[in-house]
């Protein structure tokens, strides 16, 4: 497949095989405010990309729309051969089933415990018994470094406790494509790193495609495979770690080379 | 012309909250879990500001139409008239309000912040369906409890007419028991647990509705609670009014 956007693909990232999520066309409005114009993204089966953008350009909107959370104005967008924009409540079911998503904020349910927060998908999606569950609860709590915090409340987490929490919570029921919300985001160096090494794992132990939107370089190069970057309501450019750092387009050098520092908004 | 607008938006928007509702309530597995939870929530735990309006309505009322009837010599209807100004509209409606109050608003700000949060997306994202799990045992729970709260509000309020009637009139409690028993019809029940059923449906569907629309985070979830106060009051005094009108054309 050939990117649309650009003439960076033959890195050998992406050799020809099938896009399992294809973005193509997509436009996007709230109001007023366009988001999309045309926003245009293959994503193939286990590989980790990152969307990298400037506050407010709309990241997280992409991944929404591909769960069905938002719906887009115009365009197609393609999960597994099927099209997400045409699915219903119950072919988004599905969907969901096999695309999870880490919340930035973690997202926990502030009236159940740790235990019941993971809990919850796996009744969604009638796991199993409640022993089945509850071993399956302790698993994933495990991976992501949490194990024993079943009985916690969540307002008793931190910040970066929180996200992994959600993370667990977002694997229980074993997809195949996670989607991270800025998992960075207002979190410590020392959690930044663990996350990032969470998504590395991850991705090694259960082979999932993994997107991750995110303003934070440092952690954009080290989990990424591709890179891709949103500006003026498009995908503007995509490639490897390698090509984005040697990219000669302004506004990318602008934003690797500048770092957090200059276009990083966000408290 | 822009607030006739959004009238009817939110209007639109309620109708189709509703029917997603009734929809995903029905649609199996039936959790009834959560409502109960929100019964005891909503209904149970008002049981408190419920009686203690409505006992301090009654005896009111029963002073108003003591004095006032006085000197027409009127005193002896008091009964009467509290009976029906209680059971027909101060029960109801009082109650509606209060409940309302603490009950919508406690609505609006939960799924208010839950919707800042993104945990109604997770909700969404984690395969389930907000409405069924939010709003059906909020709303169900309002429809059920209300009806309920009013009878309370009924007894407690004519046990307070009754007090104040002993001590301005000097009836006595079998005298005052008559005239209520002799006033009130069936009619005058259903007419007043009928409306408090519509009552519970809009505490409900408003606070529910507020709270999902909510944008703009924290200061968003305090105007939600603001604006679910303010439009259930509005909605169950005018649809009150529309509501008695329908009935005492069937039934006078």
């Amino acid at each position: 497949m050939v990117e649309p956007t650009d003439d960076t693909t033959a890195s050998g990232v992406a050799p020809p095989r099938e896009p399992l999520i294809r973005f193509a066309g997509v436009q996007k409005r709230f109001g007023e405010k366009v988001i999309y114009e045309d926003a245009t993204l293959d994503i193939y089966p286990g590989e980790t990309i990152t969307i990298l953008g400037g506050s407010g350009t709309g990241k997280s909107v992409l991944i929404k729309m591909l769960i069905g959370l938002l719906r887009a104005d115009a365009g197609s967008i393609q999960a597994f051969g099927k099209e997400v924009t045409r699915l219903g409540e119950p072919g988004l079911l599905e969907v969901r089933t096999r695309i999870a998503m880490l919340f930035q904020s973690g997202a926990l349910f502030d009236s159940l415990t740790v235990e019941q927060n993971i809990k919850y998908p796996l009744r969604e999606h009638r796991w199993g018994t409640d022993k089945e569950m509850a071993a399956r609860v302790a698993e994933v709590l495990e991976m992501v470094g949490m194990a024993g915090s079943q009985k916690l409340k969540p307002a008793q987490l931190s910040g970066g406790m929180r996200k992994r929490v959600g993370l667990a919570r977002a694997i229980a029921i074993q997809p195949e494509v996670i989607l991270y919300d800025e998992p960075t985001t207002g979190l410590d160096p020392i959690n930044v790193r663990r996350i990032n090494g969470l998504i590395l794992s991850l991705q090694a132990k259960l082979g999932v495609t993994s997107i991750v939107v995110t303003h934070d370089m440092d952690s954009c190069f080290t989990v990424s495979d591709r890179i891709a970057m949103l500006h003026e309501r498009r995908i503007a450019f995509v490639g490897t770690a390698d090509e984005t750092q040697q990219c000669d387009i302004p506004y990318v050098r602008e934003f690797v080379r500048g770092g957090k520092g200059t276009l990083d908004q966000d408290l | 012309m822009q607030g006739l607008k959004r009238l009817l938006m939110d209007a639109g928007g309620i109708a189709i909250l509703t029917w997603h509702t009734l929809v995903a309530f029905l649609r199996p597995p039936i959790e009834l879990s959560p409502l109960l939870y929100q019964l005891d929530y909503s209904g149970i735990r008002s049981w408190s500001i419920t009686a203690l309006t409505a006992v301090f309505t009654g005896m009111v009322l029963a002073l108003q139409f003591a004095t006032g009837l006085e000197s027409y010599g009127g005193s002896m209807y008091t009964g009467k008239l509290v009976a029906l100004g209680i059971v027909r509209e101060l029960g109801p409606t009082l109650t509606a309000l209060l409940v309302g109050g603490r009950v919508g608003s406690g609505f609006a700000a939960e799924l208010g912040s839950m919707v800042v949060n993104e945990q109604v997306d997770a909700i969404r994202a984690l395969g389930a369906d907000p409405v069924k799990k939010l709003v059906a045992p909020r709303v169900l729970a309002c429809v059920i409890a209300l009806p309920l709260l009013t009878m309370l509000a009924d007894g407690v309020g004519l046990f307070g007419g009754l007090l104040i009637t002993m001590r301005e009139v000097g009836v006595t409690p079998k005298f005052f028991f008559t005239q209520v028993t002799d006033t009130l019809g069936v009619v005058d029940l259903v007419h007043g647990l009928g409306k408090s059923v519509f009552f519970g449906y809009f505490v409900g569907i408003i606070g529910c509705f507020v709270g999902l629309n909510t944008t703009g985070g924290t200061e968003g979830v305090g105007q939600s609670t603001t604006k679910a106060v303010v439009n259930i009051s509005i909605t169950v005094l005018v649809s009150n009014y529309l509501l008695t009108t329908i009935f005492v054309a069937f039934y006078g």
